[in-house]
């Protein structure tokens, strides 16, 4: 954390130099207000008047309810696929088909099955969430190595034994990479959906406040999702440092 | 009085029971690149109980390849082999494999501690987490770990974690203990001192040890018989048995002439084949 002093002097000095520009108006003071009126509608709109933040609610739960969801599918089902050749022959070609289709393409279609409601919501961040988590899972258990596999086998494990006490932990790393990168797709995915559908959200949100033009509101939304990525991407390092506490390499924040 | 005497003196090995293991005209091919590979063309040996045996020969020989057999963890194409008179067809309990690459054979999630304790959970189910925790500690006093119970395999040494692995199977209280030039990956000191600490435990516990190695020396050093195999397909080229007393030392063992003779004897042979092989174009 110390080293990074000079990254978020330079995130000050941006924004001071924004507020500058727009007091002066150097740039337009409608399109880019200024930083602290931004901010202050930041306040009004997250903390006394809460608009924000009950659209902020529903947001961060489909988010994570999708992306459990695919948690719980996608390590189970990539943990087949990588210890049984014939569930891998099964799935791998519909799998290699699906994922390449950008996760908001689905929500067309996943409108007209399931509607506009927060199951929609929950349904396309779960399908995008799955693909990262099922082929992280799957590529972390084939890369375990055989020597490790041999280990278990001359210790007369059973395979069922072995999937938890070697295979499970051997692909935790890759696994959690898996996860990762799903929470940085969820929170795109909720938004585009959130705005498509347009009926709450912090996509709708920031949408809504710019069709009515409350610009610092707009920001004041767009803002809120940068922290949320920081904060979610920065607690899941946490978590990960605390599970890969074995590797002793620590991890990057 | 001169019981003691003759007992202290080491007779050559008191311990060596019936044949455990037997191998039959055990036969293995492999295909590599699409080109078969005869590694044993009907190989047999018997290996009394109690032995400390090692395995030597030119590289590529199929010295891990027979241990592997033995273990079960691969299949002969033909013949068989025998543990303690059952057929051997897979990993069988009584035998734990000891890994050349002991960093992939290691559980780095798991600490020294419950790295050893995977060796019990896996055999024995009957005990207390008070007896089993205790045993655990046990073992790793024996490898001589005490103090690092909880110390995750990346902050030890590679010498440290290969007694890891060396506890991790001894508890397990196997028969047989095959072990896959297990200290090729370690440096010298580190080597001798975990030669010495094979060679205790050997003479502490009742355990059958295959060894195998490219280091002549060493192989002179533990067994009290080695078996020299020939190039592929391998036959046993010579069968030795090292008549130097037990406990043997680093330093007065190795200095003995007879310690010299006998690793001349093996190194030669193996040597003079190795080097025919370096002229064969295939190679």
């Amino acid at each position: 954390m110390k080293k990074r002093w000079p990254g978020f002097l330079l995130i000050l000095v941006l924004l001071a130099a924004w507020e500058g520009a727009s007091a002066a108006h150097l740039i337009d003071s409608l399109t880019f207000p200024r930083v602290t009126v931004i901010f202050e509608s930041w306040w009004r709109s997250l903390v006394t008047q809460g608009e924000l933040t009950r659209q902020l609610m529903p947001s961060l739960g489909r988010i994570f309810m999708g992306f459990a969801l695919a948690a719980i599918v996608g390590v189970p089902l990539g943990l087949l696929m990588g210890t049984i050749s014939m569930v891998y022959r099964l799935l791998e070609p519909i799998t290699e088909f699906i994922r390449p289709i950008p996760s908001s393409a689905y929500i067309p279609v996943a409108i007209l099955f399931l509607g506009i409601g927060n199951e929609m919501k929950v349904f396309v961040v779960f399908l995008a969430c799955m693909f990262p988590i099922l082929l992280n899972t799957y590529g972390g258990v084939r890369g375990v190595d055989p020597v490790l596999i041999d280990t278990g086998r001359t210790f007369g494990l059973s395979r069922t034994r072995a999937l938890w006490q070697i295979i499970l932990p051997a692909a935790l790393p890759s696994i959690l990479t898996g996860m990762r990168i799903s929470l940085g797709i969820a929170l795109i995915v909720a938004v585009v959906a959130e705005m498509i559908t347009g009926n709450s959200g912090i996509g709708y949100f920031i949408l809504d406040m710019q069709r009515i033009f409350r610009v610092p509101e707009m920001f004041a939304g767009i803002f809120t999702l940068g922290l949320l990525g920081f904060l979610i991407n920065f607690i899941f390092l946490r978590l990960e440092g605390y599970f890969l506490r074995w590797r002793g390499t620590s991890v990057e924040t | 009085m001169s019981e003691i005497a003759t007992a202290s003196a080491g007779a050559v090995d008191p311990r060596l029971g019936p044949p455990i293991i037997e191998v039959r005209q055990a036969v293995k091919r492999f295909t590599v690149n699409g080109q078969p590979m005869t590694v044993f063309d009907g190989l047999s040996c018997s290996i009394e109980q109690g032995s400390f045996l090692s395995i030597v020969g030119p590289s590529g020989c199929g010295k891990s390849t027979l241990l592997k057999l033995i273990s079960g963890l691969e299949p002969a194409t033909d013949g068989e082999i025998l543990f303690n008179g059952n057929r051997v067809d897979g990993p069988a309990s009584g035998m734990i494999y000891v890994f050349q690459q002991y960093t992939k054979s290691i559980f780095p999630w798991r600490t020294v501690i419950e790295n050893v304790a995977f060796g019990l959970q896996s055999h024995r189910k009957k005990l207390s987490a008070k007896e089993a925790d205790d045993l655990c500690r046990h073992y790793v006093k024996l490898v001589g770990l005490e103090g690092y119970e909880n110390f995750y395999p990346y902050q030890l040494s590679g010498g440290m974690q290969q007694r890891v692995v060396i506890a991790r199977a001894l508890i397990c209280e196997p028969e047989v203990l095959l072990m896959d030039e297990p200290f090729s990956a370690v440096d010298a000191l580190t080597r001798a001192i975990l030669q010495e600490l094979v060679l205790k435990i050997w003479q502490t516990i009742p355990v059958t040890i295959l060894f195998v190695t490219h280091d002549v020396e060493e192989a002179v050093f533990l067994s009290n018989r080695i078996i020299s195999l020939s190039k592929a397909p391998a036959r046993i080229n010579d069968d030795v048995s090292i008549d130097l007393a037990y406990p043997r030392d680093q330093i007065a063992t190795r200095g003995q002439d007879h310690f010299h003779a006998l690793s001349q004897r093996l190194f030669s042979s193996i040597f003079l084949q190795e080097k025919a092989g370096h002229a064969d174009p295939q190679v």
